[in-house]
């Protein structure tokens, strides 16, 4: 048998077991913000888009912002998990399920958004109906749909040992439906050579899988942009640059993951310095691609001095000045200082980049979006400059707080249900050197 | 315990200033709708061949916004000093807009010639009433074409009516040619008339008509103190003939019901390639299922 034979859940049971008045806490503050949202969407739903700031002109705005973060996030997740699952990573362990349910979740929720921009949900069936193969909107559709199917396959794969584990634990005190459950998706595993031997190879296959899924579907939300004829979308690069973007933020939200679950579940002993420093290093390479990667795109835009595009350039140094600098400056240098300079390389400061970087990632998704909008090649007839000016309502801006707190809840919901650091085969992290630590 | 609940107390709290009022929207509605509505009516005049046509545009400005009032009714009339004689009624349509058209024959005008063309809106319960007139002088603008030493030329002939009703010539003014493309006139020349009231002007030949090569030309005087906007039009075949694509069928432009070949292909070969790893993976864990039958548990 693979797995030890005395209790590897005895460390982790109480965060299953019960949850603590702060948890309890905790929740009821989500379902809050969730309610604020739910009354936001009532809004939209009775009045229409007309409590948004979306116009004629900018006809997209924080939702699509909103949806690209999410999905850039959960694509990082399988980006992440699936290569240090098949490179064997020595330190994923401890946190590679976090990276698991950063996917999963952050997969269920940026479409939503999507459902939140379109303006006749009544007709959402027409996409099945008469979509075209043509349209980018189809293969999105197409591409998010394969990726759920694929992501939720992976992450049950994954979960399948330690399913198993929480089956056999007799020790564990869960009321009997919630073993029940253990044991249905436990699908009679117990361990034996052939089982782990199928197990490894459906794993390993399916590791390889959602990191090719995940860089063909972040590329297909990116040619959405890219193939029409905008200022600002129409690259070649967007693609890959996406997906750099999308691993970098996803990067900066496994740390923050990492600190907030080492926090509240005391897993001081299994989640290190180490971890921190190794992801923080990735997230540091991730930087540097992305400065490259914006830079390029922006200098030959700026050189070309095609008028549009120029026009679009003033824009981000006007109008969006912060924002681009946040994004596009702050966004990629501070990595580079913090994970870079070994002074500065500690838990906290680590942590702190990394919220940085996240705001840093939101913000460059809204200046990819808002400010082509603001500046479209035709003028519309009878256009008023509130409609070629974009600004969130209140209603959007609660439907993004809600959209976070569903992140949050579904998150913690899934650290109750399973243990959030893998046990099956997990050893406590020992106090060694390290180059980078 | 208390300090817990003295915290849910405070978080609800918090939302709940957040929270705006249930009738915000609502509010903002009725403070928008109470602002007094104003109607506003304006009124475009044409003389084309025999008729005038008349289109008036009825709009309604309440508050900052201004929207066009649809299923209203617009009188017209045609006036000179105490007479007045009612010309007909049209109603409103989503734009706002009603026309009237009509010959100018028999209208009674001014001693001058002019003659004052008026468009009502009388009003409703909602909506206060509004009036706009136009006063303009019928004037006839006639074209012909004809080929001098193989050169295309286009005559333009512009006339007025005299006190006697008989026909005379528009001297001195300039008219406007232009051939009608998709969404806007072509201008292609503009014409001064002489003494006589005609004028005329090389045609160009790279002017694409119909299939047949039929060509509509409008000749305009715009924006005239006395004669206002006249339209005379004609037809002639001098166009270039138009050439339609015949596409292949089935075609497969982007465009088109049917996708491109090669993207149906790779989507099948990407989609075929995935699913196929998908069902390895499902069929591994049917297997492990399978096999729990004959082992015992991990503890």
């Amino acid at each position: 048998m693979e797995l030890q034979q005395k209790n590897p859940l005895k460390e982790f049971a109480p965060q299953l077991e019960r949850t603590s008045i702060q948890g309890y806490a905790w929740i009821l503050f989500l379902l809050m913000v969730i309610g604020v949202g739910v009354y936001a969407f009532l809004q939209q739903v009775i009045h229409g888009h007309e409590v948004t700031g979306m116009r004629d002109n900018v006809v997209w705005g924080v939702y699509i912002v909103n949806f690209i973060f999410f999905m850039g996030v959960s694509y990082a997740g399988a980006l992440i998990s699936g290569t240090l699952h098949l490179f064997k990573t020595a330190w994923r362990k401890p946190i590679i399920r976090m990276a698991e349910f950063i996917t999963i979740i952050a997969l269920l929720i940026g479409p939503c958004f999507i459902l939140l921009c379109i303006g006749r949900l009544d007709k959402l069936h027409y996409l099945v109906i008469f979509g075209r193969i043509q349209s980018p909107i189809t293969w999105d559709v197409i591409a998010i749909s394969t990726d759920i199917f694929g992501c939720f396959i992976f992450l049950y794969l994954s979960l399948l040992r330690d399913l198993a584990t929480l089956r056999d634990y007799e020790l564990l005190q869960l009321p009997n439906w919630r073993k029940k459950i253990y044991k249905a998706l436990a699908l009679g595993y117990t361990g034996t050579p052939e089982q782990q031997e199928r197990l490894n190879r459906a794993t390993d296959i399916m590791a390889a899988m959602v990191i090719a899924i995940a860089i063909i579907v972040y590329s297909v939300l990116a040619w959405i942009f890219s193939v029409t004829l905008q200022p600002g979308w129409h690259s070649t690069i967007f693609g890959p640059y996406f997906v750099i973007a999308a691993v970098y933020s996803g990067s900066a939200v496994l740390i923050l993951c990492m600190w907030v679950f080492r926090k509240v579940y005391h897993l001081e002993e299994y989640i290190t310095k180490k971890h921190f420093v190794s992801v923080g290093v990735i997230m540091l390479v991730l930087a540097a691609f992305f400065g490259y990667f914006t830079f390029s795109d922006y200098l030959t835009k700026w050189y070309g001095s095609e008028k549009n595009d120029e026009l679009l350039i003033q824009l981000l140094f006007k109008k969006f000045y912060w924002p681009f600098i946040i994004s596009n400056y702050v966004g990629v240098l501070l990595p580079l200082l913090v994970v870079g300079i070994a002074k500065f390389r500690t838990i906290t400061n680590i942590t702190l980049t990394s919220i940085v970087v996240v705001i840093a990632l939101w913000l460059n998704r809204y200046i990819i979006v808002v400010p082509t909008l603001e500046s479209p090649y035709l003028p519309i007839q009878d256009s008023r400059p509130e409609w070629l000016n974009y600004s969130a309502t209140w209603v959007e801006w609660s439907l993004t707080a809600t959209g976070v707190a569903v992140f949050c809840l579904l998150f913690t919901l899934a650290s109750k249900f399973i243990n959030i650091v893998p046990v099956t085969g997990l050893q406590k992290e020992e106090k060694k050197e390290d180059i980078l630590v | 315990m208390k300090r817990v609940f003295a915290f849910f107390i405070f978080l609800v709290s918090m939302v709940s200033l957040v929270l705006p009022p249930l009738n915000a929207y609502s509010e903002e509605k009725t403070d928008s709708t109470a602002a007094p509505a104003e109607s506003r009516l304006a009124m475009a005049y044409l003389c084309s061949s025999d008729s005038v046509i008349l289109t008036a545009t009825l709009s309604i400005k309440k508050g900052e916004s201004t929207l066009a009032l649809e299923n209203a009714s617009i009188e017209f009339t045609v006036s000179t000093g105490a007479d007045s004689k009612f010309l007909g009624k049209a109603m409103t349509n989503q734009e706002g807009i009603a026309v009237c058209s009509f010959p100018y024959t028999g209208l009674p005008a001014g001693t001058d010639g002019m003659i004052s063309y008026t468009a009502r809106f009388t009003g409703s319960d909602k909506y206060p009433g509004a009036e706009s007139s136009f006063h303009a002088k019928p004037a006839k603008i006639r074209l012909s074409f004809s080929i001098e030493d193989s050169l295309r030329i286009l005559k333009v002939t512009a006339t007025q009516k005299n006190e006697k009703g008989e026909e005379v010539a528009i001297p001195g003014e300039t008219v406007l040619i232009y051939v009608p493309r998709l969404f806007s006139l072509l201008k292609i020349g503009e014409i001064a008339l002489d003494a006589k009231g005609s004028g005329t002007l090389e045609f160009p030949k790279a002017i694409v008509g119909d299939t047949l090569g039929n060509l509509v030309v409008m000749a305009k005087i715009e924006e005239h103190d006395k004669f206002g906007f006249v339209l005379g039009k004609n037809t002639i075949n001098w166009g270039v003939h138009k050439q339609y694509y015949k596409a292949e069928v089935p075609s497969r432009e982007l465009w088109t019901p049917i996708a491109p070949l090669w993207m149906i292909i790779t989507l099948l070969i990407m989609l075929a390639g995935v699913w196929a790893h998908y069902m390895y993976a499902v069929y591994e864990l049917v297997m492990i299922k399978r096999l729990s039958k004959k082992d015992k548990p991990l503890f």
